[in-house]
């Protein structure tokens, strides 16, 4: 754990020489930041969060070239410690060419990030983001791999309807998708005794239709992602049946204040097969947030959200079956590359980011959270 | 052409030679661009990176300042964004592969300098003087 923070020390003066270097056309680009997380009463995310922990690292470096006026090539690398999720293997994150026809036209290929609501293709950007945890109702950090990116291609553009209905960009995308091996879904299916060593993964497709509406600052959007999966395990089996998540979302800016909010369904029937025993794991997910947030100064933002999950297709009364997280958050920038963090959450319901490997005597209904972090981005 | 873009471009040129006023800068392009003056959605466009293309169809090549007032007052005045929005929105679409951000100079000159010898270039300044190897942009509305 201690050692995290001289990494972070480290990649920070390295990276404080290169600030966005650009050889001969070449970009590269990075960013890096660290955690500390304090909950009242559960440990939460795999971290031993009830004493304190620093065990929340965060890295990526991206390197890009545009070989033509069309065709951009490039590639993220990425790596993350999330207490036991994560770990020291750098993954690609995305790798693609992108080859741009004209404005109203484009297409990618490779490993693309999907995209999925407002955030879901930018949810590693810390940088660009108030928040220290997104929406845990919509964007599990623990769980993000499932629809992060896939393998494949994707169609994007922009439509002008006129001065006077705005603008409406779309993508539309279909590939292969797979779990992280080393992320919380892996890691829920290893405690139940399924130790998956090749991942789990399936079929996505899906699109995304987006308005800039004529009023300044506001946007519309609906996606509609379609997604199976499949994986076998020395011990069993997992099997979910190709499903859909539909997303609407709406954000809205105007000078220094900000507004968003999102809904998402996420209906699913999971079959765990485990020796004989076969456990079918019925989903039906009610996800949604309203988040607001104003900026004092160019240096200090403050907001706060409301985020929601309940999972319809069991008891609701039940912790284990709904989250609800009061959060308030502050950021302050101390130039443009270095920002810090800090982020309290008041978080009623067990369902969302709890292990029982970190909580062997079991967890408490509600908790309360305090995340700090320092970043820096070039 | 109407009478009232006639006199925007003129304006445009005439502001070209001398400082910009406080309130505003002067855009600047490669001189092999085609285009003399520029709709303030496409300009807007360009440095957001929604737009790739000028006008006529040639491409589109912006560049910035790393920071500073000029650097400020061109984002209120043509992009509409702060510079820490403008700084987001080109870090989201860098770390999810959607694009390639604007290339950003310390000085004026040196964006200048690059202007003059990129094709397709498209930035500005505070003031240009004639012996700056660029042309002129009117943005009109």
């Amino acid at each position: 754990m201690a050692r995290r923070m001289p990494l972070f020390v480290l990649v920070c003066i390295c990276t404080g020489s290169l600030y966005a270097q650009d050889l001969a056309g070449i970009e590269i680009h990075g960013f890096v930041t660290q955690s500390f997380l304090f909950s009242s009463n559960n440990n939460y995310l795999t971290m031993q969060s009830s004493t304190g922990s620093l065990q929340w690292t965060d890295g990526a470096v991206s390197v890009s070239d545009s070989l033509t006026d069309k065709l951009r090539v490039g590639i993220q690398l990425h790596m993350y410690q999330l207490g036991e999720l994560g770990g020291s293997n750098v993954q690609i994150d995305w790798a693609s060419g992108d080859y741009r026809v004209n404005d109203h036209f484009g297409f990618r290929g490779g490993k693309v990030k999907t995209v999925l609501g407002l955030f879901n293709d930018s949810q590693d950007v810390d940088a660009i983001f108030l928040w220290i945890l997104l929406p845990q109702s919509i964007y599990q950090i623990d769980n993000k791999s499932f629809l992060l990116s896939h393998v494949g291609g994707e169609v994007y553009g922009e439509l002008p309807l006129g001065s006077r209905a705005g603008k409406l960009q779309y993508r539309g995308y279909a590939g292969q998708a797979t779990l992280d091996l080393t992320g919380g879904y892996v890691k829920q299916f290893a405690d139940a005794g399924l130790v998956f060593t090749t991942a789990p993964g399936g079929k996505v497709y899906g699109g995304d239709l987006r308005w800039e509406a004529p009023l300044k600052g506001l946007t519309l959007g609906s996606t509609a992602h379609i997604e199976a999966l499949d994986g076998t395990a020395p011990a069993g089996s997992i099997h979910v049946p190709p499903f859909q998540i539909n997303a609407e979302y709406a954000q809205f800016q105007k000078g220094k204040f900000y507004f968003a909010g999102e809904y998402w369904r996420v209906p699913l029937n999971a079959i765990l097969t485990i020796g004989p025993a076969v456990i079918p794991v019925p989903v039906d997910a009610r996800s949604w947030y309203a988040m607001g947030s104003y900026r004092f100064s160019e240096k200090l933002h403050l907001g706060s959200y409301y985020s929601h999950l309940v999972n319809k297709a069991g008891d609701t009364t039940q912790p284990g079956n709904y989250s609800k997280d009061w959060v308030v958050s502050g950021r302050y920038d101390f130039n443009a590359y270095f920002y810090g963090k800090i982020e309290g959450h008041f978080l009623h319901g067990t369902g969302l980011g709890y292990y029982n490997s970190t909580n062997p005597n079991g967890l408490k209904p509600n908790s309360n959270m305090l995340a700090a972090r320092i970043g820096f981005s070039f | 052409m109407s009478k009232t873009r006639w006199l925007i471009l003129l304006l445009g040129f005439i502001g070209c030679w001398s400082a910009a006023s406080a309130q505003d800068v002067v855009l600047v392009a490669n001189q092999g661009v085609r285009i003399s003056e520029i709709g303030a959605a496409d300009l807007r466009a360009i440095f957001i990176g929604t737009k790739t293309r000028f006008a006529d169809g040639s491409h589109a090549v912006p560049v910035t300042l790393k920071g500073g007032p000029v650097h400020e007052v061109f984002l209120k005045n043509h992009v509409g964004e702060s510079p820490d929005q403008f700084r987001a929105q080109w870090r989201k679409a860098v770390f999810t592969g959607q694009g390639a951000m604007p290339r950003a100079f310390d000085s004026e000159s040196a964006l200048i300098e690059y202007v003059a010898a990129t094709p397709g270039a498209v930035g500005y300044a505070s003031r240009i003087s004639p012996q700056d190897k660029v042309k002129c942009l009117a943005a009109v509305k």
